[in-house]
């Protein structure tokens, strides 16, 4: 078990990290969503703002613009390496066929001769699908400069 | 550049255009702070950031480290956030509850209005040293609250929020008067985001009817439609229409009304999308409103504008239900908070669309955002280049028959109001604001 989460969860970093957007939608559950909120400790998505939540149809419109030929903010492209680390897995947590996954990421992003590096802590609640694998129920990262001053984010955690 | 005396001030703005150096000159920017920021009255925030005593928040305006708190009486003060002893800021959270503020370095101690509360060991102070009010925090010379808007002049002369804010006061209870309680309250927390530009193309863009469908091209579908920027009452983000037909858009854009008043001041209409709510949690909203307002309800329910500036650091964004300080930091860099606003006695179901509405168009990550954010930069690192020492500012040059200093209307992609931004600059720096 621990085994094929860890190489779906690396999957994911990598789909992002090569810019396989649509790829990378398609992991989620079509109830799915994915959540950076915008304050530590924050309990639901409507207590206050979020950096990003997404549903699948917000997920598809970003998506989408990610790969618009005049996208400015991505010109040229946030080049970025995901790495994950001090995965923990608690099968106890999610529902039936559920399994709820902890761990540490770390992403750089270079772009414009600038490199900018974010961490945070990330949940994910992986679904087993029937036919084997997973998909995402919902992943959330909580970055530990939340509240902070950010400059401009364009590419998914 | 030479000496900065009104003759060369007067030499970067045209009537059609400014110099570059109106955005890069360092000496230009430290002038600014002085006779702009200096003088003219900020937002800080909204009262409901501190609703009970002890609530504080830390900020900081116009470079200067504030608290804004709200002490034992009930009442708001705003303080610099110095020790009257030896300097050092005596609360570093950036909000929070405190009984007192306590200054790290020698114990000194403040209540939450900033009166000196004492100094540990007074005993080596000559007697009465310590009392008088001389080692209170300094408050901030002006301190106004209108409607829970929290705002302060850094200057103990000058005209007051009243007269400042002139007309610009409607479009302040524009926003508070949709909410059926006659209250808004900013409970959702904060975006924060900095960006390598100068002031003043924020400024100039907000009212900027000729840039959404470039700079915005990418939140464009294939079928010419655009997420919905604001709220759409079901809580999903659907889509609306803003290129297609592209042509027969392009007058609509033409048709919005945009104008300014005194102060530099300025506001444009609400875009020609999204116009029209119904469904039952608009019933709900409207019968809210009619219990509230009576036969006002309809006009206090009308959302008239898209957004409007008060010039020079904040504006109101209507449908999309927050406020935007607008801080300089350095001649090439800005920082803004965004404040969303609920509308107290609303459905919560328009709050829950008014926040994901932010989320999707204004946070960090913000599909609008994100593109204003890329341009500004883009001119910041674009005017560093000789070459063209002009910026122009020349469209609608030839419909503009009003005077620039008091209110005006113009429409559409009319650069007027940015020609009217530059006309109060000129009045402050030159000393006829």
């Amino acid at each position: 078990m621990r085994a094929e989460i860890e190489r779906f969860l690396y999957l994911e970093a990598r789909l992002l990290d090569e810019r396989r957007f649509e790829e990378w939608m398609n992991l989620f559950a079509e109830d799915g969503w994915y959540w950076v909120p915008a304050a530590p400790d924050r309990k639901d998505p409507y207590d206050g703002v979020s950096i990003f939540f997404d549903d699948r149809r917000v997920m598809k419109t970003r998506l989408e613009r990610l790969d618009h030929p005049r996208i400015h903010s991505q010109k040229p492209a946030s080049r970025t390496m995901h790495a994950l680390s001090n995965i923990e897995i608690d099968e106890d947590h999610g529902g039936e066929g559920e399994v709820l996954v902890r761990s540490n990421l770390t992403m750089f992003e270079f772009r414009l001769d600038k490199q900018t590096v974010y961490g945070g802590r990330c949940r994910h609640l992986l679904r087993i699908r029937d036919g084997g694998g997973f998909e995402i129920a919902w992943k959330r990262v909580d970055l530990v400069n939340c509240d902070g001053v950010f400059e401009t984010l364009s590419v998914p955690f | 550049m030479a000496a900065l005396d009104d003759r060369a001030l007067r030499g970067l703005v045209g009537s059609d255009r400014v110099h570059r150096d109106f955005y890069t000159s360092p000496e230009v920017f430290e002038l600014e702070m002085e006779r702009i920021f200096g003088r003219a009255w900020l937002i800080v925030g909204h009262d409901s950031q501190v609703p009970d005593p002890g609530d504080f928040v830390t900020t900081t305006l116009c470079r200067h480290p504030v608290i804004m708190s709200r002490h034992t009486d009930g009442e708001v003060h705003l303080m610099f956030n110095r020790c009257a002893h030896r300097g050092a800021q005596v609360c570093t959270e950036p909000r929070g509850n405190a009984r007192r503020f306590e200054c790290p370095y020698h114990g000194w101690v403040y209540e939450t209005d900033g009166r000196h509360a004492g100094a540990p060991y007074p005993k080596r102070y000559a007697s009465g040293f310590l009392k008088g009010g001389e080692f209170d925090l300094a408050k901030v010379p002006r301190m106004a609250i209108y409607r829970g808007f929290v705002f302060a002049c850094l200057s103990a002369d000058g005209p007051d929020l009243d007269e400042f804010l002139g007309p610009m006061k409607s479009h302040i209870d524009a926003m508070v008067d949709r909410a059926p309680d006659g209250e808004v309250e900013a409970c959702a927390g904060t975006f924060r985001y900095r960006f390598g530009a100068n002031w003043k193309i924020q400024m100039e863009n907000q009212n900027d009817l000729y840039h959404p469908m470039f700079t915005h091209a990418s939140t464009t579908a294939r079928d010419g439609t655009q997420f919905r920027r604001h709220g759409a009452e079901d809580d999903e983000a659907g889509r609306v229409r803003l290129l297609k037909e592209n042509e027969a858009l392009n007058e609509q854009w033409e048709e919005l009304a945009i104008g300014g008043h005194r102060y530099g001041h300025t506001w444009m209409e609400r875009f020609p999308m999204d116009r029209g709510q119904s469904g039952p949690v608009h019933e709900r909203y409207r019968e809210a409103m009619e219990a509230s307002y009576g036969e006002r309800a309809a006009e206090a329910m009308a959302v008239k504008h898209q957004n409007s500036i008060f010039y020079p650091q904040w504006s109101i964004q209507y449908l999309t239900q927050h406020i935007r300080a607008m801080n300089p930091v350095s001649v090439d860099c800005t920082e803004n908070v965004i404040i969303p606003l609920k509308l107290k006695g609303a459905p919560e179901e328009m709050w829950r669309a008014a926040l994901r509405s932010n989320n999707n168009s204004h946070s960090p990550s913000g599909m609008v955002m994100s593109d204003d954010m890329e341009v500004w930069e883009r001119c910041q690192r674009g005017l560093a280049s000789p070459g063209n020492e002009w910026v122009v500012f020349a469209r609608g040059m030839d419909e503009e028959d009003t005077d620039n200093r008091g209110s005006f209307e113009g429409r559409g992609t009319s650069e007027a109001n940015a020609r009217h931004q530059h006309a109060a600059w000129l009045d402050y720096m030159c000393g006829e604001a």
